[in-house]
């Protein structure tokens, strides 16, 4: 493993210990927390690994398995939980994908979404079968991060961080809208959205150089937060999954990974300041409590445990 | 006699003949009456047909349940007196209907109810200047009304039963739901004719623009007559090429710089031009596509190299500029993710110009779309828009004969009209629920008149609110003032569902109509009928159907609803 560019963590790792770590050279696979780790891409005997930016696995991988990951020009989909892999090709020229959202929904609808540097958001709505381009009104190609609603059975939404802003689908992706995020403060590159967005309408965007912003409007207006300890790449926004009871917001900065327990209105680091790298992605899956151990994915350097 | 002659030279002399009051008043009455009556059948759900014989031919006459179309037919009265009053409205309902696309009957109905209660308060005495201000300043708080009482369709299926209140279909209804959903108000929508009986619906991907291939031969050896390039280099031009010599700077350097694809646009290239884009188009170096500029005049063809620059980043060559291909680098060319080219149009998906530019570049259209004075401008603006955004729908709308598809297709296209502007302006509780419901606030200022000409304007609006509700039950055989009642004890929002004959809730049951378009009806049936008021006195020319001067139209200006409440 060198650079790590996404973890998708199981959402039974408590008991399965199951994470997929997107990395330059291919995809992998640890079922044991994170202590070892194992190529995902075994069955497909590739002299060289592709480079892999995305991975997602569904929300109900304990009984379906389901993968997908990311590469350039192709979609990768597994139901064995990464034993065999099924490739899709996105039309040529081959679109770089760099990032993949699955429904919360996934068993009921199977919609499945990814995100392209140049041919903008593509769809699937079985399983990840078919794919097709659904850019009506997504003015900027270039997406960077995909956002589904906790709640997306309802309100179908959906929002995809550009390199000029910030767009919003409210049909499940089949179409956006622009969204008065400034242009100024884009490229975006990371979003989460609350886990009550549906009654709070909370939604934290991360950007390549002006820091954090955070909505409570369902991205009407937004302000910025965390402005004197947040002022770089956001690369990674992480909520507590009790948010906002419990208001915890984790960002992952370039060189810093930083908590703030009152919904971003202080900061501190992550337990101790380590030097450890460049940080690229997080996985939370034991939550954000002071004990939790979180995966974090560096630049060349693999994965660690903190 | 000497009349106005075809070439419209003004003439020396012309005997006319003049018709005062109280003629005037009676003969403008019968001419709105005839010409409102006339389409009154077609207002509501169960519309019913009027026929129209038809002008050139013995066929069948035409079945018609579209007030719009109605009264385009009738071109004139017989009686060149009532011809006033029957044209006012006529006009009137053309306008509305090319601006809202909906609400004509609607619009008829109420004007005639004003003109004819104002009438009656005239002839027994009334101040018909002091009236007209009045109606006026009545019908501009009955839209307030109308604007606080509207809310925003949302999602699919409510869109879904707002195109099936207008087209009274359901099939079509459900598809057009689902595209207006996916493109929202500015998209592109094409309806077109389908082969099976059935409406379908398509989704193209990127902007396509109705221009073809300059020649046939270029599609040879394409798959289904189709070209399709990646990563293609575009060049934008409005040059007349007709020495292929002028090419050639272009040709050197996309070959100096490797380029695979290469889609010339241009306004027209002579055949020798053609011919050696032909020679020079090989699979091995490098294929190449020629175009021609779309757009039918020199505005269309400065507003395609302007939407073509910006949406692929590609310097615009303009012949009135002194451009020239001869120094051109690589940045001048534009640059797209996938084109692709046939007879008829071609298209371009994942254009590499600025994002930044592009959001920019729309948000200006729209800022022009808001300010447009004139009905055309402001169509090819929102089409403008509705190409960049990034797609575009296509409607096969089929049927069993010639005639049920062109019906169709017209009901469509008026349907999607009618959706933009639901979507731009909201919507209102359906079947003339909305204007019963503004009748509320004319109760309020009506006690507060301060004058026996302004209590009398605001009684006479409240009496013509009705109207338009009590035809569409009475249309659909109900009788008016029993439904009238029920719905008066169901409370608001309640009205008439004539599909199930039950009172229910118009919202719920997705009973709308576009805020727009009951608007326009209110403004352009008031303002018409109190300008009618006004004329007292009309003067003719005898000879005047017999030499009608060939004009060309003049363009149909916007109507701006004044809401100052002057």
């Amino acid at each position: 493993m060198n650079t790590v560019y996404a973890l998708a963590a199981s959402l039974d790792f408590k008991q399965d210990g199951t994470c997929f770590a997107a990395c330059q050279s291919g995809l992998y696979r640890t079922d044991d927390g994170g202590a070892t780790w194992h190529s995902a891409y075994a069955s497909l005997q590739f002299d060289e690994s592709p480079t892999t930016p995305a991975v997602a696995v569904s929300p109900d991988f304990v009984q379906d398995k389901t993968v997908f990951a990311g590469v350039s020009g192709a979609v990768m989909r597994s139901i064995d939980g990464a034993q065999h892999w099924e490739i899709i090709a996105l039309p040529d020229p081959p679109p770089h994908v760099t990032s993949i959202a699955v429904s919360p929904h996934f068993s009921k609808d199977g919609v499945v979404l990814a995100a392209t540097l140049e041919d903008g958001v593509f769809r699937s709505a079985d399983r990840g079968r078919h794919w097709s381009g659904w850019n009506f009104g997504l003015l900027d190609l270039n997406t960077l991060t995909l956002a589904i609603s906790p709640n997306f059975e309802d309100d179908e939404t959906i929002f995809v961080g550009t390199e000029t802003g910030v767009f919003m689908s409210t049909n499940g992706g089949r179409a956006w809208r622009e969204i008065d995020f400034p242009t100024e403060h884009a490229p975006v590159l990371s979003m989460s959205f609350s886990p009550h967005f549906t009654q709070d309408g909370v939604l934290f965007v991360g950007t390549e150089s002006h820091g954090l912003f955070y909505s409570d409007d369902r991205g009407k207006s937004w302000s910025r937060l965390g402005k004197d300890y947040i002022g770089e790449s956001v690369n990674a926004i992480v909520l507590s999954p009790h948010y906002p009871d419990e208001p915890h917001i984790l960002a992952v900065l370039s060189n810093e990974l930083l908590i703030s327990r009152d919904s971003g209105k202080s900061w501190s680091n992550w337990k101790d300041k380590a030097t450890i790298g460049t940080l690229v992605c997080v996985a939370a899956p034991f939550g954000l409590g002071r004990d939790a151990q979180l995966l974090v994915g560096l630049l060349e350097k693999g994965v660690v445990r903190m | 006699m000497q009349s106005r002659d075809r070439s419209g030279t003004v003439p020396r002399t012309v005997n006319r003949y003049v018709v005062f009051q109280p003629a005037t008043y009676k003969s403008i009455q019968r001419g709105i009456n005839k010409i409102v009556d006339a389409i009154k059948p077609t207002l509501g759900p169960v519309p019913r047909m009027v026929a129209v014989d038809r002008i050139l031919d013995e066929r069948m006459p035409e079945m018609l349940d579209d007030g719009a179309t109605i009264v385009q037919r009738i071109t004139s009265l017989y009686d060149p007196d009532e011809n006033v009053g029957a044209m006012l409205v006529r006009d009137f309902l053309l306008h509305l209907r090319d601006q809202a696309g909906d609400g004509t009957t609607t619009g008829a109905v109420l004007l005639q109810a004003v003109y004819n209660e104002s009438m009656k308060y005239i002839v027994s005495g009334g101040n018909v200047v002091a009236l007209r201000a009045y109606l006026e300043k009545g019908m501009r708080a009955v839209i307030e009304q109308l604007s606080d009482m509207t809310v925003t369709l949302k999602g699919e299926e409510q869109l879904a039963q707002m195109a099936e209140t207008l087209c009274h279909d359901a099939h079509m209804a459900k598809m057009l739901g689902e595209i207006f959903d996916i493109i929202g108000e500015y998209g592109r929508l094409e309806v077109r004719p389908g082969r099976g009986l059935d409406i379908d619906r398509e989704y193209v991907e990127g902007m396509y623009w109705d221009r073809g291939v300059v020649s046939r031969k270029m599609l040879d050896a394409a798959k289904d007559y189709r070209i399709e390039m990646q990563k293609t280099a575009i060049v934008i031009s409005d040059f007349k090429i007709e020495d292929p010599r002028q090419l050639h700077p272009v040709i050197e350097l996309s070959r100096k710089l490797n380029i695979r694809s290469l889609l010339i646009v241009a306004s027209e290239f002579s055949d020798s031009t053609i011919a050696s884009l032909l020679l020079n188009s090989d699979p091995e170096k490098g294929q190449i596509a020629a175009v021609k500029l779309p757009g039918y005049d020199q505005t269309e063809e400065a507003w395609a190299l302007q939407d073509l620059s910006v949406l692929t980043g590609g310097r615009p060559f303009i012949k009135a500029g002194g451009d020239t291909f001869k120094n051109m680098k690589l940045e001048d060319f534009g640059f797209a993710r996938r084109t692709w080219a046939d007879r008829y149009t071609f298209g371009i998906v994942g254009g590499k110009g600025n994002p930044r530019k592009l959001r920019a570049h729309i948000t200006e259209l729209r800022a022009a779309c808001e300010v447009a004075e004139e009905t055309v401008i402001f169509e090819k603006l929102r089409s403008r828009i509705g190409k960049l955004m990034g797609g575009t729908a296509v409607l096969w709308v089929g049927g069993s004969s010639e005639m049920e598809i062109e019906n169709r297709q017209e009901v469509a296209k008026r349907t999607a009209s009618v959706m933009r502007e639901a979507m731009t302006s909201g919507v209102l509780p359906g079947g003339g629920m909305s204007l019963l419901a503004s009748r509320s606030y004319l109760d309020n200022v009506l006690k507060n008149g301060s004058n026996v000409d302004e209590r009398a304007a605001y009684g006479i609006l409240r009496r013509a609110l009705d109207k338009p509700f009590r035809l569409i039950i009475e249309n659909a055989g109900y009788d008016s003032s029993r439904v009238m009642s029920e719905i008066e004890s169901a409370g608001s929002n309640h009205g008439f569902d004539i599909a199930s004959g039950k009172v229910v809730d118009m919202m719920d049951m997705g009973i709308w109509d576009a805020t727009e378009v009951v608007e326009m009806a209110v403004y352009g049936a008031v303002k018409t009928a109190a300008m009618a008021l006004t004329i007292d006195v009309m003067v003719h020319n005898p000879e005047k159907q017999d030499h009608v001067p060939l004009r060309k139209p003049s363009p149909r200006k916007k109507m701006n609803i004044d809401r100052s409440k002057g």
